[in-house]
This record gives structure tokens, sequence and C-alpha cells, in this order.
């Protein structure tokens, strides 16, 4: 089972768990209506339609209502600590939740309460702070783009508005250097997928593959299109994909699905999103090598 | 006979606020924990102290909403800084050119907007829960009309949005409009 963690911006939502689906430009979680825009909400939105193509379970989603005050966000980590153990997840992704760095050391040491541990996967806010405690190494993959690599390279940055500014002038032809400078730190995840205009997939400060094609630059401009890739790589681990194989297909479909959308700065995420069941009909096979999906029960 | 331990603090933060004053530092305290924002009284340490003797140890992703809290409510203090590091927020802006919109990147946030309409086509990047809340309230208003996120924000992303915003003002303006 995959559980995706993270907040929503609609202020009195509850916190609200439950199987996710797609209503249309919806998502509905237990009974609450949720749109699909960029943040957390556009994460779970391309697991789900990733997971429906596959035959596998809907993920499971945990969403409350923060609009940045931290108060909800709050109560997620504490309902995570509380519960996660009898959860047991086989991944679990953490997104936009506002840091606190004791409450996240005590969600990774109710992980380890699991009977099983599952794939840790943490992107935005949460791999801030999963940086910022020390606890990179304890999470499977990180989704930082070109600004977060920085700021996993740098010992002293608790967030990327303090990174040191010759880290942020940084070309991203250095890119490589910023991996090794982040893994020597250890500022990174086991996995690294990397955005931007080059995609990086790197295991333990070794690149393992480059992703340049199809080039759509457009897609930076577009707010979710980083939530995407978070949500493709979640549910292909989820569906049990090697995990570096679940980072190439993620970086691979989202820009095919930015091509496909023909994608301008002003495209909205959920057309992005979209586009992924025609990208996986046209070209999962050939990128995965498996060529057909399982029928499940 | 029993013996209470007074329970011990499990915050860990990762800014401090310094203040002149000692009473300053204990009221800000107050306040701050009357908005629920985690905090504890510190001593700075030496390579960042100035002025008094006491700090309120704040998480730093929360700088912008404390400010505008103390804003409002006249707390005097002298600064906020990040534990470790060399104290600076990123001032550099890039901007990338879509022949119809520009893209104004400042640290982790980018904002577009269209060159013709001054309206703002997109928000990405960051990672603090009011980006999303600020996408919704920006997204698809002109550039003077978009709320501020030092406004309506809580967080440093928010604090980068709301750079963003005042770089694209800056160039819509530079357009002749």
């Amino acid at each position: 089972m995959l559980l995706i963690s993270g907040t929503v911006p609609i202020k009195d939502l509850p916190l609200t768990r439950g199987a996710a689906k797609l209503e249309g430009e919806f998502l509905n979680i237990d009974g609450s209506r949720i749109p699909c825009t960029q943040g957390t909400a556009a994460l779970i939105s391309a697991a789900l339609i990733t997971a429906e193509y596959l035959k596998i379970d809907p993920p499971q989603a945990l969403v409350v209502g923060d609009i940045g005050d931290g108060k909800k966000s709050r109560s997620l980590y504490e309902y995570l600590i509380k519960n996660i153990s009898n959860l047991s997840p086989d991944v679990l992704a953490l997104h936009y939740i506002l840091p606190d760095i004791a409450l996240m050391k005590k969600i990774c040491e109710a992980v380890e309460g699991c009977p099983k541990k599952p794939i840790m996967i943490a992107d935005a806010s949460s791999m801030y702070v999963a940086k910022a405690a020390g606890l990179a190494a304890k999470f499977d993959i990180f989704t930082p783009d070109a600004t977060e690599i920085a700021f996993l390279a740098d010992p002293d940055a608790t967030h990327p508005a303090y990174i040191n500014k010759h880290l942020f002038e940084t070309d991203v032809t250095r890119t490589p250097e910023l991996l090794t400078t982040a893994y020597q730190l250890k500022g990174a995840a086991r996995l690294l997928l990397v955005k931007g205009s080059i995609d990086y997939v790197v295991r333990d400060g070794n690149i393992l593959e480059t992703i340049t094609e199809p080039n759509v630059p457009e897609l930076e401009a577009i707010g979710g299109t980083g939530d995407t890739i978070t949500g493709l790589v979640a549910a292909f681990a989820d569906a049990e994909l090697e995990l570096h194989e679940a980072a190439i297909i993620a970086a691979r479909a989202n820009r095919m699905a930015g091509k496909y959308a023909q994608a301008t700065p002003a495209t909205r995420i959920r057309q992005i999103i979209a586009q992924f069941p025609a990208v996986f009909k046209k070209h999962l096979c050939e990128w995965s090598g498996a060529c057909s999906v399982p029928s499940h029960s | 006979m029993m013996f209470k331990r007074k329970k011990k603090s499990s915050f860990e933060g990762s800014g401090l606020i310094l203040f002149d004053k000692v009473e300053e530092a204990i009221g800000a305290e107050k306040i701050l924990k009357g908005e629920n924002y985690p905090v504890k009284l510190v001593a700075p340490p030496p390579t960042l102290r100035k002025g008094c003797d006491l700090a309120v140890e704040i998480n730093l992703v929360e700088q912008m909403g404390i400010e505008r809290l103390f804003e409002k409510k006249d707390i005097l203090y002298l600064e906020i800084l990040p534990l470790k590091g060399d104290g600076e927020l990123l001032e550099i802006v890039k901007i990338t050119d879509f022949k119809d919109a520009f893209m104004v990147k400042a640290g982790n946030m980018k904002l577009t907007f269209d060159k013709n309409t001054g309206v703002i086509l997109n928000a990405s990047g960051g990672g603090c829960p009011d980006i999303p809340y600020l996408h919704v309230r920006m997204v698809g208003k002109k550039l003077f009309e978009a709320p501020r996120p030092k406004e309506i924000g809580f967080t440093l992303c928010a604090l980068m949005m709301d750079r963003a915003l005042m770089e694209c003002r800056e160039l819509w303006k530079e357009g002749g409009n």
C-alpha cells in the first residue's frame, strides 16, 4: 500500500484519510472534494492515475487543510507518529508539511516500529526537514530540483532560502559536483531524482541515468510538475519496480506528458496529469520492459 | 518521596530572534506561544550574540509569519538569523524569457507572467504548506492585483515568492506598462 501524506490549501479541512478517487478535476478522499492543483493534490492525482493504469490498489491519502500557519501540519505529524506502525505502508511519501525537526525525528523513529520498513520518499518541505534534521540517509528517495540540490549540498542551510549564494549561482552543468557534495555531507537520500533541464537519477552518489528528452522547458514554469514526478515515482515503487527504474520512467513520463499536452507557461497541472494514460499506453512497455499489465481481483 | 521533573521541551528550532533587552525577549516568547508558534527561550551562541543574553529559538521556516506578527503587535527585536550558516537570505533572482512570458526565479520559487497582459500564468517550486494556497490566490490575477505573499503567506517559501512577485512587477513596469 502507498500512503501519501501532506497538506492541502483548504483551511478548514480536518485530518482526512482514505483511498483517493478522481472525480473530474477533483480528488475525493473520504468524501472530501479537493481540487487537483499544485502541491500534494497533484502528487496524489499522478500516483492515482498511475495506479489505475497499472491495476494496483489506489494510494491511501492522509491530508489536512493548512494554508501555511502550520497548526494542522502538526496534527498530521502526530497522527503518523501514533499510527504508522499499524498502517505499515509499503511506500510512504511525505510531502507539503510544515517543517518540524523534532516531529520528523519522531516519525522516523515510529517507522522503525513498522513490521516491514516502508520505502520512504520525501519531496518539498518534508525533504527540507529530513535534510535539516540529519535524517536524509533514512530516506530511500528524494526528488529535488536544481535549487534544492544546492540546498542538499549546503552543510548549513535548513531551508533553500538560506543556501549559500555561490551554490545558488552554480550553473546546472555543475549539478554532478553538487550531487557528490550532497552525498559526502549526508544530505541526500539513497536515491535522488534531480529534476531540471537535465534530470539525474543518482544512487549512493553514482549517476545512473540522465534524461533530457523530450525537452519541454515550459514544464519548469508549471506549478505541480515536480509534484507529479514524485507521485509517479511513488506509484511505480508501489508496483514493485526497482527504485532507480521507477525514477527513470517517472522522469521520462513527466516530460512526455508535457509534450503531449503541448505545454506552455500557462498550462495547468491537471492538463499534464490527464496525459499520463496516453503516455503509458504508448511508452511504458518500451521503457519498463514489462509489456502486460496484471489483472488484479 | 517523588521528584517531579519539569518536562523538557522537545522543540528543535533552526532560527534565532535576537533582542536588545531581556524583557523584550520574554514578552516576545509569550506572544509567540499565545499564537501557537513552537518556540523556546535560549542563550544565543557567542558567534550570533547581539544585544541581550536571551534570545527566542524559532522554527526558521516560520520567519515571515513571525515578522508580520511582530509588526502588528509592535514587538521590538534586533534580527532573525539561522542558527547555522552565514545568515543571509538569498537576494539573487534569475529570469527566463519564454517569448510571451517571463519566469522569475527567487530562491526556490518561480513566478511566471504574460508579457502582454501582466497576468500571472503560473507559480512553481517551493515546498511549504502556504505555497499551494498562494498558487490558488495568485494565478490568473494581474501582477498588481494579486495579493502579496508577504501579506498572506507565513513561510520562507512565501518570502521568496514575494521577492519573485516584486521582480515581476519591476519587469512589467520596465516594459512600459
